[in-house]
């Protein structure tokens, strides 16, 4: 068996259509992609982002430090997910880094991506979670990554509606199609946003 | 042979890609989901690998490669998880060994498809064959014979059942070699090719592959040393179950962890080189661990009694880490003061990993698990040093 030359890469997330239950939404240079479950999960690893405009629930675990943006367009029924784990990538992408590892890239490729998928950037809403101050050694990633997060959306025009953020708790959250977001903290204590 | 770090990351990558493809052929084929994990380059000895697999039954499925690469690519299962797999292919248990086999051919075609395209030349498959192996025949040929070898492998979870499987290749021939020395051209225009990197403004880092080797073997000592002092200090056998030097993707390392509660303590390391050092028990390890090393049971089982007991154990076994380190390396490192995590396992590394990541997307991770005998306890410790500072480090090993 020979394998082909054929072209695996990620589809350029221009050519993704509405009709997508999922979109990784990176560009072609970028793996990582999230993986979808035939009962509509889609898991979102860090460092990655998902966009759906179908039922699915998008899901992030183990946020600690790292910060969960949700953005919802209720009308088109288009929802993304971004898990972020440093505040800025300007000047500092390389070719091997994800878009989806900074807030600053991540919430403008979500945001793109959400378009592409059908939504208007117009329309959107956000919700955030994570943002922990976890540990004293690291200085205050968590908090830089929360701040960060509030400019960015600030820039592009989009509400923070609700939002779950700091304190010293790893969180996990799941975005289901009603638009909410179901915050879990590491207590088992959960709440929707 | 000096290692491109960056060239690696590449291979990684590749790696990656890869194993995302063989587990979405394999959702299809099984009709259950698969995510993969983590994908990972480890560097051991061949005496190393062989204790690292020891006990472990595989069944899985080899093939030959020939073309734009040349040697073996295994996909494995962890024999006791062979019934949930076989109730899921068509045939089921009936049909054993064929429908092990024509899983593997269909995960490892789509596993090559990306390294044949990255490379711009066709890899020829010979025909896949079924095998069980008890402990490290399940590698490639050759993965066993030398100083150390790269093992790219990728760790595949479904999500619904339990099965998780690995797939394993080996870069011991020319051209694989050629990919992680950075040699190759870029064949693809993407700008993950190892060439391309360079163009953003940092310089590659070159590791000599020996001292990789000895480190890994060094971290290996690193790791007795802690098991030993979680022995003295609570009185309970210890052993080193798995030590292994990977080199991974950083935003896999949460995944990793995982998203059980954890206890444990986390350092920072300074010195040459500087990083973090995380001991992570699983919550009731450590309840077990803390009271084992108390003169009465503790009020709660994780309180402040349990903390500090667990601080003071974090404390010497980073010690006993560390140690083997910095007397191979010839540098200083010393360790700051522990602090308490008790979190989501992944929340607690999280912020370590951000810290790595701004420096670095890629980066070497000592993975240590110690076991305890007469009470179920297990620890894992998870060593991440600053990439440029270690391969300086390891440059200056291998200095005359």
């Amino acid at each position: 068996m020979t394998r082909s030359l054929s072209d695996d890469r990620p589809d350029d997330p221009a050519d993704r259509t509405g009709s997508d239950a999922v979109a990784d939404a990176e560009p072609a240079a970028v793996t990582g992609g999230p993986s979808a479950d035939d009962r509509g999960r889609i898991k979102v690893g860090v460092g990655e982002l998902a966009v759906t405009s179908e039922d699915a629930t998008l899901t992030t675990s183990g946020l600690g430090s790292c910060v969960a943006v949700a953005l919802v367009d209720d009308r088109a029924g288009v929802r993304g997910l971004l898990h972020a784990m440093l505040p800025a990538g300007e000047g500092r992408t390389t070719a091997a880094s994800r878009p989806a590892k900074y807030v600053d890239t991540g919430v403008d490729t979500l945001i793109a991506a959400i378009d592409d998928a059908g939504g208007d950037p117009r329309r959107l809403e956000a919700r955030v979670a994570g943002g922990a101050e976890m540990l004293d050694l690291t200085d205050a990633v968590g908090p830089r990554n929360v701040e960060r997060v509030g400019e960015v959306l600030d820039a592009a025009g989009v509400p923070i509606v609700a939002s779950d953020v700091g304190d010293t708790v790893g969180r996990t959250v799941r975005f289901g199609p009603d638009g909410r977001l179901v915050v879990r903290a590491a207590d088992g204590f959960e709440r929707a946003i | 042979m000096r290692v491109d770090v960056r060239a690696l990351g590449a291979c990684n990558r590749l790696a990656e890609q890869g194993a995302k493809q063989a587990a979405g052929a394999l959702s299809d084929l099984t009709g259950t989901d698969l995510a993969v994990e983590v994908t990972g380059a480890s560097v051991a000895s061949g005496q190393d690998l062989a204790e690292s697999f020891a006990g472990r039954e595989s069944i899985g499925v080899s093939v030959g490669l020939r073309g734009g690469l040349d040697g073996e690519a295994v996909l494995a299962f962890d024999a006791v998880n062979a019934d949930a797999l076989l109730s899921l292919l068509p045939g089921g248990q009936s049909m054993e060994r064929s429908a092990v086999t024509e899983v593997g051919n269909i995960a490892l075609g789509g596993f090559l498809d990306g390294w044949a395209n990255y490379l711009g030349k066709a890899i020829d498959m010979s025909p896949p064959r079924y095998f069980e192996a008890d402990g490290a025949a399940v590698l490639p040929d050759g993965a066993l014979a030398g100083d150390g070898v790269f093992l790219f492998e990728s760790r595949l979870d479904a999500t619904t059942t339990d099965l998780d499987f690995s797939i394993y290749m080996l870069p011991d021939s020319g051209p694989f070699r050629d990919l992680i020395v950075g040699k190759t051209a870029p064949a693809a225009a993407a700008g993950d090719a190892p060439g391309a990197a360079a163009n953003d403004g940092t310089t590659s880092t070159a590791v000599p592959y020996e001292s990789l080797s000895t480190f890994s073997s060094l971290a290996k000592e690193g790791s007795a040393n802690a098991a030993d002092n979680i022995a003295m200090m609570t009185g309970l056998e210890t052993s080193v179950d798995v030590s292994r030097l990977r080199f991974v993707p950083l935003a896999d390392v949460p995944a990793e962890v995982g998203t059980e509660p954890h206890a444990g303590t986390v350092f920072e390391l300074q010195g040459q080189p500087s990083g973090y050092l995380a001991i992570l028990f699983e919550e009731s390890s450590a309840a077990a661990v803390a009271d084992a090393m108390l003169p009465m049971e503790p009020d709660e089982p994780l309180g402040d009694m349990a903390e500090n007991a667990l601080c003071e154990l974090g404390n010497v076994m980073t010690s006993g880490f560390i140690d083997g380190w910095a007397n191979v390396l010839g540098t200083t490192i010393t360790h700051s003061p522990p602090e308490f995590v008790h979190d989501i396992g992944a929340s607690t590394i999280s912020p370590l990993v951000a810290k790595l990541s701004e420096r670095q997307d890629y980066g070497f991770v000592i993975d240590t698990a110690i076991r305890t005998e007469g009470i179920q306890a297990r620890c894992d410790v998870y060593a991440l040093p600053d990439e440029r500072e270690l391969a300086r480090a390891l440059d200056r090993l291998s200095e005359p």
